[in-house]
């Protein structure tokens, strides 16, 4: 499951960031004597209502998408980690307000959320990444804060407190090491989560923005002229974001099971 | 007072407070935003007299913490403003489309999670071998495929090529078909997309549970006792599963109105989420805050109702006496 | 003689890749009798018991002859061995709580074997669990029938447990360590149960535990299993009297009985076993006991010794023991210090000590107490008499009202740094092993990790402290870079008495420190706590079940009760003439 999952984020990674060199064609050049074409050799996968190359546009798609929804991750990751152990490590008020406030804000789905903000205001890559990445957030938050919690409790842990540990030490060399594994599979599982956020943004026309392609918004041009029977212009941004989402699934439950046992 | 009032009381309290909390929260955030409410209505290009306008008429130009007890205000009463865009007051506009975001909605829970139960069954009883692993290939392809794509080639294949059913909206543009029946057709893709999604994601996790039920001592009691697989699954398992798996239904309500916002765009299915969208692309900001705290409301009942059913499960909390 | 109920023979429970795990074993069982099935963990003797009734975990095969009143139970086909299953064979487990469904009404699970097996409906199943509930002993049935699992008191979950399996009056009981779980006074109540129970239907029990003393008194046969195998079987008067295999014996001496151990003079020290149990999968290739056997020759390294008759017994050793077991020599020990308790300066006060849970629940309710420099004070009672919430206490791990004041210093009066230095003199080790060290530190730095913590040493300083450390413990050098995970439990512990002593404590509280060992490796470990406490003058405050292990240890015993001292006594005069009824039901059960 492992070697499966890093074996197509390798795939993925490798497509969107070194594709270019390797199909070096304009994503954005108008081709008025190509529209629509079925795929061939001048274009593997087709050309879009537009007569724009569809791989071209792919691999362009998938660079921009990656490049907001891994850093989303990130910023997702870092922020679960310091709210989680804030609470959890923090004085039983403190953990009581984040709680019951992180209560409130797991009541929105983080889709409305975006939603909201990017109807209030349009948002470019590096604040679409950085919004993306704290309402992608919460849930990690609390489970680091329940694992945390229920760690803290271990006998080690009390040994350590009775040997003089402070919270930030026990933090540090106890928690750390022990939820380890649980940490890095959650950020793996993060990574599917705001691609497929983002792609949903972008579907609805509130992600990327024009001229700037990404799978999400390649997916919705594609649909619409669906009727026209376009089925090139569907199916590789849908299964970019399927290979995309399995690859991160399945290298976070490879993780799980070879760590299974430690944890 | 007995601990199962106890615990209701609790309960009902902290699902209070985080409505308040959510009430604030959205407040905050329109406020927060650059420009405020005001830009988002004029859009980027406001002058400062336009926005000195709006905010007067929208009342913004008293102190922040003023609007905020009106605003508090208004909500008690239901006061929710209203919609430029629709041009009617976004309470009345609410309850229409509330209507059928509740029928879509509901329809796919109960269909998704009844799927769900029957699937998570079998895989849990068969965890680790074939009928079990095959299902969980099925749970992770579908987690991953998004639902926008899914719906999208549904409507390919059931509309645009066999044409059996419509691709979208409500009702048929010729009214060729009696209203009701021509509303279910309207309802089966929509509903068909999203049962999908929460019946691989509901059964994963109920599968989860049934196996790990399994494990349990008084699972091995139950087998010395002379019972059957399928007693012990039908008699002792189930009850003890879907007890995690109400908590967990209630949890996955925001996931399951994100997922049909989506679905309700693609299908042009007049619901919240559609509603939501058209509000959000057009910055109508009173009706996005209207359906905001609906969408919050509604999950955070929905979590305190699973709580409720969750205790009411539980003969530990039902109980007169503690031993 | 009629042939037997249960008739095991060659009975080999196998992994899915071969591996063998019990290997061997015959097993014969009359009528009505009681055999115990004794021995550690990876014994076999569990499985042993699951092959009967084929609840083997997944991926275990039995094979051999299980003969049950005639049939074959491994040849049976399922819906037959359902049948069998709560109707002619009922089976009890160790824990009560989780072995009862949580969800469920006692009396509908007790009734369930009478619907299945018996064809009784509905009304006459309950009629049954009714009577089967007054019979174990539940008062007032009616009233408690249609109660839940947490309802029950540990020990009423168990007579409810038994009830499930005897409401269709098996011939054969098999109870899997049914005892081990409760605390002593009831565990002695369940055995005189199931004895009564035995008699009155006449039905025979296969009893499967880990220690000997408890089986004593009530079992007409003993077999000894180790490392898969049958050590030794006997009649129980036979085998008591003289047990021929080495290994049957230093599991009779290991276990420390109260009346030896009182009676004992100063330096007695108990007869400990060597090294560890072994895994089965790694068996030596001779004899499974050699490794540790104190009379092992070359031929016992060479072929698994075959189970042969001696005298009246059955024994698988090559040079089975020749003295019988009479009562114990006390092996001599360097003498003692004379000091006594009256002139060593006291070092821990507790004063009207006070516990809450919930602001509703005492937990502690006024308790004062003095201990010595050096001292061992020995903490008995029940689950729930508050002994282990007063372990916490001493440490400072929960609020309480009252006075605590290590060397004159009140907790209560220090802030800060000086709270922390003065609550790292009084360190602490927990009843679970493997939940003592994190997972993630090997042997050697998770000690040095302690003595970094507590000392503030450099690296190097502190890798060269820890080696000192586990040294004291005799810890073996080879296990300095292991996992605890794969270290044993006995090994875990002494680890963690090493992080322990790495804060350089005056008071050690020791929560339960042997009870999740094996019976051979908890005398080891309880001889070089008190070699460490007598070396280095520390005081132990032991929390403990074991009665007998704390008379051995302590130099004076507090009995709690509810939160309270009922009785504060040195060992023998407790033993001898014990002031509080609860006391002497307490030194009844553990002399059995």
């Amino acid at each position: 499951m492992l070697v499966a999952g890093i074996g197509l984020a390798t795939f993925v990674l490798l497509l969107s960031f070194i594709g270019p060199l390797l199909w070096p064609v304009d994503p954005f050049a108008l081709g008025p004597h190509s529209v629509l074409s079925r795929p061939s050799l001048a274009h593997p996968a087709g050309t879009d209502d537009l007569g724009r190359d569809s791989l071209a546009r792919l691999i362009s798609g998938g660079a921009t998408t990656l490049t907001v929804a891994i850093p989303s991750a990130i910023i997702a990751f870092l922020a679960a980690c310091f709210y989680g152990f804030a609470a959890a490590l923090g004085p039983a008020w403190l953990d009581r307000l984040l709680m019951r406030l992180l209560d409130a804000i797991l009541a929105l789905p983080s889709l409305v959320v975006l939603i909201f903000f990017a109807a209030l205001t349009r948002l470019d890559a590096a604040h679409l990444a950085a919004l993306l990445g704290l309402v992608s957030a919460p849930s990690l938050a609390r489970l680091i804060r329940n694992e945390a919690l229920a760690q803290r409790e271990r006998d080690f842990i009390l040994a350590a407190r009775q040997l003089g540990a402070s919270p930030f030490y026990i933090a540090r060399v106890h928690l750390l090491r022990v939820m380890a594994p649980i940490l890095v599979v959650n950020a793996t599982f993060l990574v599917g989560d705001t691609i497929l956020a983002l792609s949903a943004l972008s579907f609805l026309g509130l992600g990327v923005q024009p001229p700037h392609t990404s799978w999400g918004g390649l997916l919705e041009s594609g649909l619409t002229v669906a009727p026209l029977g376009a089925w090139w212009l569907i199916v590789p941004p849908g299964g970019m974001i399927f290979l995309a989402m399995l690859a991160a699934s399945l290298t976070g439950r490879g993780l799980l099971a070879r760590a299974g046992d430690r944890l | 007072m007995p601990p199962w009032a106890r615990t209701a009381l609790s309960r009902i309290a902290t699902a209070a407070l985080s409505l308040w909390i959510l009430v604030t929260l959205t407040f905050f955030l329109a406020h927060l935003t650059p420009g405020g409410p005001a830009y988002a209505i004029l859009g980027m290009r406001a002058t400062p007299v336009g926005v000195n306008q709006v905010n007067m008429r929208l009342g913004l130009d008293v102190p922040l913490w003023m609007q905020y007890l009106t605003y508090l205000g208004h909500l008690c009463t239901l006061r929710l403003g209203y919609s430029f865009l629709l041009n009617q007051p976004v309470a009345h506009l609410i309850v229409m489309y509330a209507a059928n975001t509740l029928l879509f909605t509901s329809l796919s829970i109960v269909v998704g999670t009844l799927a769900a139960l029957a699937i998570g069954m079998v895989q849990g009883a068969s965890w680790n071998r074939w009928p079990g692993r095959l299902i969980g290939a099925w749970q992770l392809a579908t987690y991953a495929t998004p639902s926008f794509f899914i719906a999208g080639m549904l409507v390919l294949v059931f509309a645009s090529t066999l044409g059996w059913l419509p691709a979208g909206g409500i009702t048929d543009a010729h009214m060729t078909e009696p209203g009701p029946l021509s509303y279910a057709r309207h309802l089966v893709l929509p509903v068909a997309t999203v049962s999908l999604i929460v019946a691989a994601s509901l059964s994963r996790y109920f599968g989860q549970s049934v196996a790990e039920e399994l494990e349990r001592d008084y699972v091995r009691t139950a087998r010395a006792k002379g019972l059957g697989l399928r007693d012990i699954l039908r008699g002792e398992v189930a009850r003890n599963a879907l007890r995690p798996f109400i908590t967990l239904l209630g949890l996955y309500l925001p996931a399951l109105f994100a997922g049909s916002v989506v679905v309700e765009t693609i299908f042009d299915f007049p619901g919240l989420g559609w509603l939501l969208w058209h509000a959000a692309l057009q910055q109508d900001y009173p009706t996005l805050i209207g359906v905001v705290l609906l969408i919050g409301a509604l999950t955070i009942v929905g979590n305190l109702a699973a709580e409720l059913a969750n205790a009411a499960l539980d003969p530990r909390l039902r109980s007169r006496t503690l031993a | 003689m009629s042939p037997p109920l249960l008739r095991i023979d060659n009975l080999c429970v196998r992994t899915r890749d071969g591996g063998l795990l019990v290997d061997d074993v015959q097993l014969d069982l009359a009528r009505g009798e009681m055999l115990s099935l004794v021995g550690e963990s990876g014994s076999g003797k569990s499985l042993t018991a699951a092959a009967i009734l084929r609840l083997l975990p997944r991926g275990l095969v039995a094979t051999g002859r299980i003969a049950f009143e005639g049939a074959d139970l491994l040849a049976l086909d399922e819906a037959s061995m359902r049948a069998m299953r709560g109707g002619r064979i009922g089976m009890v487990f160790q824990n009560p709580l989780s072995a009862l469904n949580p969800t469920r009404t006692i009396g509908r699970q007790i009734a369930d074997p009478a619907r299945l097996h018996v064809g009784a409906d509905a009304r006459q199943a309950r009629e049954m669990a009714l009577q089967m509930l007054a019979e174990v002993g539940i008062p007032d049935p009616k009233a408690r029938i249609d109660d839940y699992p947490h309802q029950f008191s540990g020990g009423m979950r168990q007579r409810v447990a038994i009830a499930m399996a005897l409401v269709c009056h098996p011939k054969l009981l098999i109870a899997d360590e049914p005892t081990t779980a409760l605390d002593p006074i009831v565990a002695a109540q369940i055995l005189e149960l199931i004895g009564g129970l035995r008699r009155r239907h006449d039905m025979a029990v296969l009893f499967i535990s880990h220690n000997l003393a408890v089986v004593r008194a009530h079992t007409d046969c003993v077999q000894v299993m180790y490392g898969g195998r049958t050590a030794e079987r006997a009649r129980a008067d036979v085998f008591f009297a003289h047990p021929r295999h080495p290994y049957g014996r230093a599991l009779l001496d290991a276990a420390p009985d109260l009346a030896t151990v009182v009676a004992a003079p100063p330096g007695y020290a108990l007869p400990a076993l060597p090294g560890q149990p072994p895994d089965p999968l790694a068996r030596p290739p001779g004899c499974a006991f050699a490794p540790r056997c104190p009379a092992v020759a070359p031929d016992c390294e060479v072929a698994v010794p075959p189970l042969r008759r001696l005298e009246r017994s059955e024994v698988a050793c090559l040079h089975p023991v020749a003295t019988p077991a009479g009562p114990r020599v006390p092996a001599p020990e360097a003498p003692m210090s004379a000091s006594t308790h009256s002139s060593r300066p006291s070092l821990l006060e507790v004063r009207d000590l006070v516990v809450r849970y919930d602001r509703s629940r005492t937990i502690l309710d006024g308790l004062s107490f003095d201990l010595a420099a050096g001292e061992c004070l020995g903490i008995v009672g029940e689950s729930g008499s508050g002994k282990s919430t007063l372990g916490r206490a001493v440490l400072q791990m929960v609020a309480y009202q009252g006075r605590i004041a290590l060397q004159g210093h009140d907790f209560a009066t220090l802030r800060g740094r000086a709270f922390r230095d003065q609550r790292r003199r009084i360190q602490v080790v927990f009843q679970d092993p493997k939940e003592s060290l994190n997972p993630r530190l090997s042997v050697l730095h998770s000690v040095a990790e302690a003595a970094r913590l507590a000392q503030g040493l450099p690296r190097d300083a502190s890798l060269a402290a820890a080696r000192t450390l586990l040294e004291r413990v005799r810890l073996g050098a080879a296990l300095y870079d292991r996992l605890p995970e794969a270290i044993s439990g006995g090994q875990a512990q002494r680890v963690a008495i090493a992080r322990a002593l790495a804060a350089k404590p005056a008071l050690v509280v020791l929560d339960e420190p042997t009870s999740a060992l094996d019976v051979s490796t908890q005398a080891t470990l309880l001889n070089l706590l008190r070699s460490i406490g007598r070396a280095e003058g520390l005081a132990w405050l032991l929390i403990s079940h074991d009665l007998a292990a704390i008379a051995y240890m302590a130099d004076r015993i507090a009995v709690l009760r509810a939160g309270r001292i009922v009785e504060l006594a040195p060992p023998a005069t407790l033993v001898a003439q014990p002031h509080d009824p609860y006391t002497a039901a307490l030194v009844a059960a553990a002399t059995g």
